[in-house]
C-alpha cells in the first residue's frame, strides 16, 4: 500500500437492511491503488452485503461510496454506472459462461465485432494470449473449445483476467478459490499477485485465513455487520485475527 | 430451464468425483483415448443415424427407394420442416422451447394468403411479418412476465390455431396457375409461387436459408449470444447484457424462420388450410434432438440439424414404402428419436432430469 496515495475507492458509513435485520451497519473502508485489501468476517457478518454494496447490485440505504474521490449518488449507484468507474466484480460461482471458449469468456459483453455483425475471433485470440501471458498462466489447450474443459484455476484465471484486461483499477474477488484445489488455488494466487504488481487495487474476500495472511496488504474486520477492525497484514497474528473475528 | 444443470460443474469441482468415476466405469471406457472415442462417436450420432436408416431402407426397399425419383420427392418434403426446426434451434440452444410453431405456420401462411389477396404478389410479406409478430409476442411474454417458454408457447399454440379458425372461417385459400373463375373458391394466382414449390427450386431456396443460418449461428455475435444464454444467464447478465431484450430478438428470429416455412409451405401444397402445420412442431423439436441438440440449450449445430430433418423425413419416407402403416411408423420415429437422444447425451454433466 502506498499510504500517501488517495484512496480510490471510499466506503462511507454504508447501511443496509432486509425487512428486520441490520445486515450492514455504518460500513467504511479505503482502498488504495495497488494494494490488495483483504475483508474477513464470520458467515453471516455482512461481507457479501457489503460488497454488493460496492458493485452497485445493492443500494445503501444510508451512507455512500466514491470512486476516485467522485461521489456515487444514489441515482447512479447501479451495476452498469459502477462498472463503468472501473469496478469489475468476480464471483465465485458465477464468473463463466461454461459451454463458451475462453476469449469469449474474457470479452463477456464486449465482443469485438467486424461489419457490425460478426464477430471478430482473430482478435479475442490475440488478445486472450496477450492477457494470460502477463498473469503468467501457461497451458491453456485450445481456446477454440469450450472452457469448461480446462482446469478450475486456468478458469478463474481468465474470470480475473477479464477484469483487468479492460483497465479496470478496482477488482473485487468474492472467494475466488473456494471451489478450488490446492494446485488450482496456487495459480490463481500467482495471477492475484501479478495484478497487483499492474496498480491494481484488489479486495479479497477469504475464508482462508492462511491466504489472506500470504495475499493481503491491509485487513478489515466485518463483524455482526460492522466494519469494526482494520490491521496492516505485517502488525497482526492468525489469533489476534481469529480473536476480532469472533469478538469483534 | 436456462442452464441451471451445468454451472455447478464450473470451477474445479469436476477434480473430486472423477477418482470415484474410475472405480465405478470400466477402466477402457474411462481412460483417456475412451473417453476421446465416445465425444467422438456423440458428436457425429446424426450422420450415423442418417448413414444407418438410409443402408437400412436401401436394403429392405433397393431401388424403390435409392432412385431419383424418391430423393427428388424427399428434397420436396423436407424444406418445410427443416425450416420449423430452424427456428425450433434458434430457441432451443437458449434453453427454452417454442411449441407454438406449427400454429404460427398455419396462421401465417393463412395471412400470406389473404396478403397476396388483398395486395396482390407482395402481399405474402404479411405472412412473414405476421410470424415475426408472434415470435415477438412469445419473446415478450416470456422474458417479460417470466413464465417458462414451454406454457407460454402453449398459449400460443391454442390461440393462434384459435385466431385462424376464426379468421378464415374454416375456408381455405388456394394458389392456382391461372385464374379461377369458380366463385365459390377463394383463390389467388401466382404461378411463381407455385414453382417456388417444386424441385429444384424449393431445394435451391432452402440450401440459401441454410448457408445464411449456418454463417448468422456460428460466425455472428447474435448466434455467439444464443449459446451463451443457453450457458449461463445468469453471468450475462451480470456483464449487463439485455437478456430480455435479447430473448425477444431471439423469438423474433424464430418466428421470422417460420414465415419462410408457412411460406415455403403455402408454395408447396397450393393452400393456406385451417390445419396447416398441426402436430408439425413436435416434429420440428424431433429434428431438432436428433440433431444432437441437447435440448437443455448451450449447444447445436445448423447442419446437424438438416441431417436431423433428412432423417426424420427419410425415416417416414422409408417406411411408407415399406408398406408399413402410418400408425407403426410413427412408432418407430418415436423409438428412433429416444435412441438418438439417449445415446448422444453426456450424462455425466447431468444432475437433475425434470
Ligand atoms: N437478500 C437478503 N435478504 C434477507 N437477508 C439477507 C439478504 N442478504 C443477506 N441477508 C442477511 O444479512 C446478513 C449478512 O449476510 P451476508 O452479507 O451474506 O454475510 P457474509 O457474506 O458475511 O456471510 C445475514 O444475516 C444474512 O442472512
Ligand atoms: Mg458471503
Amino acid at each position: 500500500m502506498n499510504s500517501n496515495s488517495k484512496p480510490i475507492l471510499e466506503v462511507n458509513g454504508v447501511s443496509k437492511s432486509f425487512g428486520g435485520v441490520e445486515a450492514l451497519r455504518e460500513g467504511s473502508l479505503n482502498l488504495f491503488p495497488g494494494e490488495v485489501l483483504a475483508i474477513v468476517g464470520a458467515n453471516g457478518a455482512g461481507k457479501s452485503t457489503l460488497i454488493k454494496i460496492i458493485a452497485g447490485v445493492l443500494t445503501p440505504d444510508r451512507g455512500h461510496i466514491s470512486i476516485r474521490g467522485t461521489k456515487i449518488t444514489r441515482q447512479d449507484h447501479s451495476v452498469g454506472f459502477i462498472r463503468q468507474m472501473g469496478v469489475e466484480v468476480v464471483y465465485q460461482d458465477l464468473a463463466i459462461v461454461p459451454n463458451m471458449t475462453a476469449p469469449y469468456n474474457l470479452f463477456l459483453g464486449r465482443i469485438p465485432k467486424k461489419f457490425g455483425i460478426f464477430v471478430d475471433v482473430k482478435q479475442m485470440q490475440a488478445k486472450t494470449r496477450e492477457v494470460l501471458a502477463e498473469l503468467k498462466v501457461e497451458t491453456v489447450q485450445s481456446l477454440k473449445r469450450p472452457i469448461s474443459e480446462m482446469s478450475g484455476g486456468q478458469q478463474q484465471s481468465i474470470a480475473i483476467g477479464r477484469a483487468i484486461a479492460w483497465g479496470k483499477e478496482i477488482v473485487i474477488l468474492d472467494e475466488p478459490t473456494a471451489a478450488l484445489g490446492p494446485n488450482e488455488t496456487q495459480q490463481v494466487e500467482r495471477v492475484i499477485n501479478e495484478i497487483r504488481k499492474r496498480n491494481t487495487a484488489t479486495i479479497l474476500i477469504s475464508h482462508n485465513l492462511d491466504q489472506v495472511f500470504r495475499l493481503a496488504d491491509r485487513l478489515v474486520v466485518v463483524h455482526q455487520g460492522h466494519t469494526s477492525k482494520e490491521f496492516l497484514r505485517n502488525e497482526v497474528t492468525i489469533d489476534e485475527l481469529v480473536k476480532a473475528i469472533t469478538t469483534g | 430451464m436456462n442452464g441451471n444443470g451445468p454451472q455447478k460443474h464450473i470451477l474445479g469441482t469436476k477434480d473430486k468425483p472423477k477418482s470415484m468415476m474410475n472405480q465405478l466405469s470400466l477402466p477402457s471406457w474411462d481412460s483417456p483415448e475412451g473417453r476421446v472415442w465416445i465425444s467422438r462417436i456423440r458428436d457425429n450420432v446424426p450422420f450415423i443415424a442418417i448413414t444407418l436408416v438410409i443402408l437400412l431402407f436401401w436394403f429392405i426397399s433397393g431401388d424403390r427407394f435409392m432412385s431419383v425419383r424418391n430423393w427428388t420427392f424427399i428434397a420436396q418434403q423436407t424444406p418445410v420442416l427443416l425450416l420449423l426446426a430452424f427456428a425450433q434451434l434458434l430457441v432451443v440452444t437458449t434453453g427454452s422451447i417454442d411449441i407454438s410453431v406449427g400454429s404460427n405456420l398455419g396462421f401465417s401462411a393463412y395471412m400470406a394468403a389473404l396478403g397476396m389477396l388483398w395486395f396482390g404478389e407482395l402481399g405474402f410479406l404479411v405472412g412473414i411479418f405476421s410470424a415475426v409478430f408472434i415470435g415477438v409476442l412469445n419473446g415478450t411474454i416470456f422474458s417479460l412476465f417470466k413464465i417458462s417458454s414451454f406454457v407460454t408457447t402453449l398459449a400460443m399454440l391454442i390461440i393462434v390455431r384459435a385466431v385462424l379458425v376464426i379468421v378464415s372461417d374454416g375456408r381455405s385459400i388456394y394458389v392456382s396457375d391461372q385464374p379461377m373463375s369458380n366463385s365459390n373458391i377463394t383463390s389467388i394466382e401466382a404461378k411463381w409461387l407455385l414453382d417456388l414449390g417444386q424441385f429444384p427450386q424449393i431445394l435451391y431456396f432452402t440450401v440459401i436459408v441454410a448457408v445464411l443460418l449456418w454463417v448468422v449461428y456460428e460466425k455472428t455475435v447474435f448466434g455467439q449470444q444464443l449459446k451463451a444464454l443457453g450457458g449461463n444467464e445468469k453471468v450475462l447478465r451480470l456483464t449487463g447484457i439485455s437478456v430480455n431484450w435479447f430473448k425477444i430478438q431471439v423469438f423474433a428470429a424464430a418466428g421470422f424462420m417460420v414465415g419462410l416455412a408457412s411460406f415455403i409451405n403455402l408454395a408447396r401444397s397450393g393452400a393456406a388450410t385451417v390445419q396447416a402445420g398441426e402436430m408439425l412442431e413436435l416434429d420440428a423439436i424431433a429434428a431438432v434432438a436428433l440433431g444432437g441438440t441437447v435440448l437443455t440449450g448451450g449447444y447445436g449445430s445448423v447442419l446437424k440439424t438438416v441431417v436431423g430433418a433428412l432423417t426424420l423425413t427419410i425415416v417416414a419416407n422409408g417406411l411408407t414404402i415399406a408398406g408399413v402403416p402410418p400408425s407403426w411408423s410413427r412408432i418407430a420415429r418415436g423409438l428412433l428419436l429416444i435412441t438418438a437422444i439417449a445415446i448422444s447425451l453426456n450424462r455425466k454433466q447431468i444432475d437433475v432430469v425434470k
